[in-house]
C-alpha cells in the first residue's frame, strides 16, 4: 500500500462457519490500524465507497476468515457465498491462492489445526502499565494462558501512545508498531482498544485477570500524566 | 578446600534438597546461603526449617526482610505494576503460612556475612533490595566491591548466574575547591575484584530449569557454577494446589530467561 500510487481501500467480508469451526468475529484492530497507517484509505465496507470501474487505480486489502484450506485449488476452491459477496462489489478475482497449498504464498504462515478457540477483550478507555504490558504480552505468546497462534491488540500507554501488537506462532517475534495518531496525555483516550487470542486451551479468565493487574487506574493514570503535561507547558514559548 | 554458595531458595523444596543432595555428595561441608528462603514457592516452613536443621550460615534476603518489616520498601522493588501486585500476593500467602518460629528465624539474620576476604550479600553490600547485574557499570560494581573491603562479593538476588573479574581497577577522587582555588587528587590502584552472582535455587532464571549454586576454592579462588536438574513438576504441582498463582508454576516449569527489570535496577530503596 505504502508503494502504491493510487488509492488504497479496505474491505472486511464476513466469513462462513463450518465443520464446527469457531467464526472469527471483526475486532476492527486492522481497519483502526490501517486507517492510522493510510488516513485516506477508503473503507469499502461502506456501501457510499464500493468499488467503481471508473477507480482503476485502487488498490484494495480484502480480510476474509477462512478456518480450513479449499477442497478444490484455483477458483472452484472457492466458496461460492465468498464469490457472490465479492460480485455484489464489483469485484470479479481472477485467481484464487491458499496458504499451504500454492507455493505463491509463504509456507510458514500456515497454521493447521482441527478446532480454533478464540478470546477477544474490548480494552477501550484502558490504558497500560508500560513494564507490565510488556510482561503479560510475553506470557500470552509464550503459552502461559494456552496454546496461543495468533495474537493481535491495540494497546493504549499513558504517555498518548496508541501500539499496534502482531503474533503469529509461525513468525519468530511479535510485530509491535506505533500509531501515529498520538492523544495528550489528558485522561482517557478514545481511540479503539481491543486484545484478539486464538488457538487451544485459552485461559480467558486467567487472560482477563491478569490484565487487570496491569491496568492503571485514574490516579496512577495523572501521575503519569502530569509530568508530560507540564513538560508540554514548558515547551511552549511563552508569548 | 572448596565450599558452596546457595541463593534464593524461594520455598522450593525439591530445588533446596536436590542441590544440598548434590553438594553433599561431593563432600563439601560448608555451606553459605544468601536468603530469599521464601516468597513465590509453595514449602516456605519446610525449606526454612532444612536450612535451620542443617546448620547453614545465612544471610538475609529481600523476601526475608519483607516479611519481617512488612511490604514497606517504596515500589522500585518491583519492576511493574503486575509485578507488585503479584508479589503482594505472594507475600500475603507467605505470611499466613509461615510459623512464628520461622518468622523469628529470619528476623535474626544478618544482612552481611564476612569470611576473611570473602564477603557474601543477598543484593549487594548497600541493600538486600539493589541488583548486581552482569552488566552494571564496572565502575559502579568495583566500587560496590571496594567500599565493602571484600576480594570476592558474592550476591545473589538477580537469579541469574555470574562470575564478573574486574582487573586492572582504579579509582581516581578529585576535590576541587572552589574557594580556595586548588586542586586535591588521589589515585588508587586496585588489585583484581570478582563478583560472584549464584544464581537461584528454587526459582532459575537463566534458560534452563535447572537449580544453580556456586563452588569456590578458597586456595585456588577458582570457581565453578554448578547446575541441578529436579524434579520441576512436584514444585509446579504444589504451586497450584497451594492457591498460588499459576503463573508461577508456569515461569518456574520453563526457566526462562526473561526477566523484568526495573528501569534503574542499581536504584537502593530508602525506607
Amino acid at each position: 500500500m505504502r508503494s502504491h500510487p493510487g488509492k488504497s481501500g479496505y474491505l472486511r467480508l464476513d466469513g462462513y462457519p463450518s465443520n464446527g469451526l469457531e467464526q472469527v468475529s471483526d475486532s476492527g484492530i486492522d481497519k483502526a490500524f490501517l486507517k492510522d497507517q493510510f488516513p485516506e484509505l477508503i473503507d469499502l465496507s461502506d456501501s457510499h465507497h464500493a468499488p467503481r470501474s471508473q477507480q482503476g487505480d485502487l488498490l484494495t486489502l480484502i480480510e476474509l476468515p477462512q478456518l480450513q484450506a479449499p477442497q478444490h485449488a484455483g477458483l472452484t476452491g472457492m466458496d461460492p457465498r465468498v464469490k457472490n459477496q465479492l460480485e455484489a462489489l464489483q469485484l470479479h478475482p481472477d485467481r484464487y491462492l491458499h496458504f499451504g497449498r500454492d507455493p505463491e504464498l509463504p509456507n510458514k504462515d500456515t497454521l493447521e489445526f482441527k478446532k480454533l478457540e478464540s478470546f477477544s477483550l474490548s480494552l477501550n478507555a484502558s490504558v497500560w502499565d508500560p513494564p507490565s504490558l510488556n510482561t503479560l504480552w510475553f506470557e500470552l505468546v509464550n503459552g502461559a494462558y494456552g496454546d496461543v497462534y495468533r495474537a493481535k491488540a491495540l494497546m493504549n500507554l499513558p504517555d498518548g501512545r496508541s501500539m499496534f501488537f502482531n503474533w503469529i506462532v509461525s513468525q519468530e517475534s511479535s510485530q509491535f508498531l506505533p500509531l501515529e495518531e498520538i492523544s495528550a496525555p489528558n485522561g482517557r483516550p478514545a481511540s479503539l482498544s481491543e486484545l484478539v487470542v486464538q488457538g487451544k486451551h485459552l485461559d480467558g479468565l486467567r487472560i482477563q485477570s491478569t490484565i487487570d493487574l496491569c491496568l492503571l487506574n485514574d490516579a496512577v493514570l495523572e501521575m503519569h500524566q502530569m509530568p508530560l503535561r507540564d513538560r508540554q507547558k514548558e515547551a511552549i514559548p511563552s508569548a | 578446600m572448596n565450599h558452596a554458595i546457595i541463593s534464593c531458595l524461594h520455598a522450593n523444596l525439591p530445588a533446596v534438597e536436590a542441590v544440598l543432595n548434590d553438594i553433599d555428595r561431593q563432600g563439601i561441608d560448608t555451606i553459605t546461603c544468601l536468603g530469599d528462603l521464601v516468597g513465590y514457592g509453595p514449602q516456605p516452613n519446610e525449606v526454612v526449617e532444612l536450612i535451620r536443621k542443617r546448620d547453614i550460615a545465612t544471610c538475609q534476603g529481600c523476601w526475608d526482610e519483607d516479611i519481617i518489616d512488612g511490604l514497606n520498601a517504596c515500589e522500585c522493588s518491583y519492576p511493574s505494576q503486575l509485578a507488585e501486585r503479584r508479589g503482594h500476593l505472594a507475600h500475603q500467602w507467605t505470611d499466613d503460612q509461615l510459623t512464628d518460629e520461622n518468622k523469628s528465624f529470619l528476623a535474626s539474620l544478618p544482612t552481611s556475612l564476612r569470611r576473611d576476604r570473602l564477603l557474601f550479600v543477598h543484593g549487594s553490600p548497600n541493600s538486600q533490595h539493589e541488583y548486581l547485574l552482569p552488566d552494571m557499570d564496572a565502575f559502579a560494581a568495583l566500587e560496590r566491591v571496594e567500599t565493602a573491603g571484600a576480594d570476592i562479593l558474592f550476591c545473589g538476588h538477580t537469579h541469574q548466574p555470574y562470575v564478573r573479574e574486574l582487573r586492572d581497577g582504579s579509582i581516581r577522587v578529585r576535590l576541587q575547591n572552589a574557594d580556595h582555588d586548588c586542586d586535591q587528587g588521589e589515585e588508587l590502584t586496585l588489585p583484581m575484584r570478582k563478583i560472584v552472582n549464584a544464581g537461584s535455587v528454587g526459582e532459575p532464571r537463566h534458560g534452563s530449569t535447572n537449580a544453580t549454586y556456586v563452588i569456590h576454592n578458597d586456595t585456588t579462588d577458582e570457581i565453578e557454577i554448578k547446575e541441578v536438574p529436579y524434579d520441576v513438576g512436584r514444585t509446579c504441582q504444589a504451586i497450584v494446589e497451594a492457591g498460588l498463582p499459576k503463573v508461577f508454576a508456569w515461569r518456574l516449569s520453563h526457566g526462562f530467561e526473561f526477566a523484568e527489570q526495573a528501569e534503574d535496577a542499581s536504584h537502593v530503596c530508602e525506607r
